[in-house]
């Protein structure tokens, strides 16, 4: 071997040269993060959702807005389980483009990769759109188009910037802010439920099959998934997680009840506040889809008594603003690493998914993301943005579904530190009864999605051919096969290497 | 010193003041019959997920080390050379001597100030604060770094 492939290191006796062979140590990952750490990252995500959610769901679903909540909410507890499986099983941060990699093919891999890149250039959007709507509360113009989408672009701009550059963010205050977040949100619900919870009115709002109509309450439902964007985090932090095993499953459970607790109480409490009404052209509707709709919890704030009113509101106002910030932040983030781990499969062209030297950040994709997360906003049409969320987010969650359920079946014995419970046993192989019934709810939904909703289904069929193509061309230049995986250009394992004299 | 010491570790950062704490941990190991453990923290920005390949970094890291084992040769000494990538440096050498059941952690720092007033620095401050065995700072002499 040429001595240059060496180095030399020591000298023993005046004369002798050791040569040393240069080695690449394999790498081993540090996981720090624990159950609290895991569980208010995703609540700050998952439960920012609600300052729009609300609001776009009841103009559909009006007085069964509570109960389309929790329709959700099941929805949303079978896809969690799901992920809690693979993630723990595949801590990575690709979520349901690693599960269908695993399980099928590089192809459906991207699919479902590049539909949950539409979620999170939505929660970018949606996010940073509703920080001055929430902000108006201290000057009241930021609530009127244009100035709140211009403003939800300059934030998404300085984000996108910031992330670009590799600016350290400090993890501790997102976790002092989720549990502020949280405390806030319990909060307001026990003093409305002392102060506004009416469950007369709650009756009273119901108008079966005529508020909502039944197609709009279809619509309500599927617009109400809108309510958990952010779960697709739970895989983001999984990588990080300590022993994931354990700690993602316990997280997972945590935020499942704190969430579905938190919508069922602060709905219900609304419904309360601004109850369902008829307009004089005879149509049905509340106060938290008109003057509400795009910050809900506001409107609950705005009928508490006079005496709690001023500093609780400026409170949630500034509280949500940042909680806001902080998701957009986590949508950036996503975002970015899923452009980096899809540009590692060879899935996305260097183009995008290229690190830069100096900052070590994907910054040709958060930048480009971000202003695909501006053209969104940039209508101020919420409902739109909510639309686009759930063709995204129900195609990614089906893959997810379908690839836990195949991987249970190509691959039984794969090492699993967290199994969904609830099984049904078929040709020797248990199947996940929640993956089932949650892969056909979302495929339902999506469906819904694709027939009802124009932009929904406008934005999103381009958004998927558009990607479909992009991977083909580039796959076909590169020589690659469409359904082929190829190694990715780190492979991790523990390292450890003893020398001595 | 009267307390029985049998694993340190040194984390380092490919500064010119790894090298005291080094060498202060050999001294140690050869006077307690103790096992030394040296690793370099890649910190990976949040932007990439955890597995993320940083050539530069890595060829940093490896750098680092190499110069921690020749160090050590010096002393006629064994280490144990490891390279780790975490999001903060600060928790994962905690964690890291959690693990590894350590009794001493050496840690090299240079001088430094910010805003006029000397700055120990993020990791060596967390490690400080959470790390439950003992630690030793090595400081560095006044001078011989560039303030930030």
């Amino acid at each position: 071997m040429p001595t240059n492939e060496f180095n030399r290191i020591k000298s023993h006796l005046p004369g002798d040269i050791v040569l040393h062979r240069p080695r690449v140590r394999s790498r081993r990952l540090r996981r720090v993060l624990g159950v609290p750490a895991l569980f208010s990252s995703a609540y700050g995500n998952v439960g920012s959702s609600i300052y729009y959610a609300l609001g776009v769901t009841a103009a559909y679903a009006l007085g069964l807005t509570p109960a389309v909540f929790m329709l959700a909410g099941v929805l949303f507890a079978f896809t969690a389980l799901s992920y809690a499986e693979g993630t723990a099983a595949l801590p990575e941060a690709g979520g349901s483009s690693s599960f269908a990699r695993r399980s099928f093919n590089e192809l459906i891999s991207f699919i479902a990769g590049w539909a949950l890149m539409l979620d999170y250039i939505v929660t970018i959007g949606i996010s940073a759109f509703e920080v001055p709507n929430y902000l108006a509360v201290f000057f009241v113009d930021l609530k009127s188009w244009p100035l709140n989408s211009i403003i939800g672009i300059v934030i998404i701009g300085f984000l996108a910037l910031i992330n670009a550059i590799g600016v350290k963010e400090a993890a501790g205050l997102n976790i002092v802010l989720a549990v502020l977040d949280l405390v806030t949100q319990l909060l307001l619900a026990l003093g409305g439920l002392v102060l506004l919870f009416n469950p007369e009115i709650l009756i009273g709002n119901i108008h079966w099959g005529v508020a909502p109509t039944w197609d709009q309450l279809i619509y309500g439902i599927s617009i109400s998934m809108i309510a958990y964007t952010g779960i697709e985090t739970i895989s983001n932090m999984a990588e990080e997680a300590r022993d994931p095993g354990r700690t993602v499953p316990r997280s997972i459970t945590l935020v499942l009840f704190a969430v579905i607790a938190v919508y069922a109480l602060i709905s219900l409490i609304a419904l309360s506040a601004m109850p369902v009404h008829q307009l004089p052209d005879g149509t049905w509707t509340t106060e938290l889809a008109t003057e509400w709709r795009t910050d809900p919890v506001m409107g609950i704030v705005a009928h508490l008594p006079a005496l709690f009113r001023p500093i609780l509101a400026a409170w949630v106002g500034l509280l949500a603003a940042t909680i806001l910030l902080i998701a957009t932040n986590a949508g950036i983030l996503g975002i970015s690493r899923l452009t980096y781990s899809m540009g590692q499969h060879h899935q996305l062209p260097p183009l995008l998914s290229e690190v830069h030297q100096r900052f070590r950040t994907p910054y040709k994709a958060i930048l480009a993301f971000a202003v695909f997360a501006s053209l969104l906003i940039l209508p101020g049409q919420i409902d739109l943005l909510a639309d686009v969320y759930s063709f995204g987010a129900m195609l990614a969650f089906t893959f997810a579904h379908i690839s836990i359920i195949a991987l249970r079946w190509k691959e039984p014995d794969m090492h699993r530190p967290f199994k969904i419970p609830l099984n049904v046993r078929f040709r020797g192989r248990d199947l996940p009864v929640t993956a089932i019934l949650g892969g056909l709810g979302t495929l339902t939904v999506w469906l819904v999605v694709v027939y009802s909703h124009f932009w929904g289904r406008t934005l999103g069929i381009m958004w998927v051919v558009a990607g479909f193509l992009l991977y083909v061309i580039y796959r076909r230049r590169k020589g690659l096969s469409l359904f082929r995986t190829y190694a990715p250009a780190l492979t991790v394992a523990t390292s450890s290497r003893s020398t001595s004299m | 010193m009267t307390k029985a010491t049998s694993r340190i570790l040194v984390p380092v950062k490919g500064q010119p003041d790894d090298d005291e704490a080094v060498r202060l941990a050999c001294v140690m190991a050869k006077r307690h019959k103790a096992k030394i453990y040296v690793v370099y923290v890649i910190e990976v920005p949040r932007a990439l997920p955890l597995n993320a390949d940083l050539p530069e970094e890595l060829h940093q890291a490896e750098l680092a080390l190499d110069r921690a084992e020749q160090v050590a040769d010096e002393f006629n000494c064994e280490i144990e050379a490891e390279l780790l990538q975490a999001r903060f440096a600060g928790p994962a050498i905690a964690d890291e001597a959690v693990d590894k059941g350590i009794d001493l952690i050496i840690v090299g720092i240079p001088y430094r100030t910010r805003l006029g007033d000397f700055h120990l620095g993020s990791t060596a401050t967390y490690v400080l604060k959470n790390a439950g065995c003992r630690i030793w700072l090595c400081r560095d002499a006044i001078g011989k770094q560039e303030t930030s």
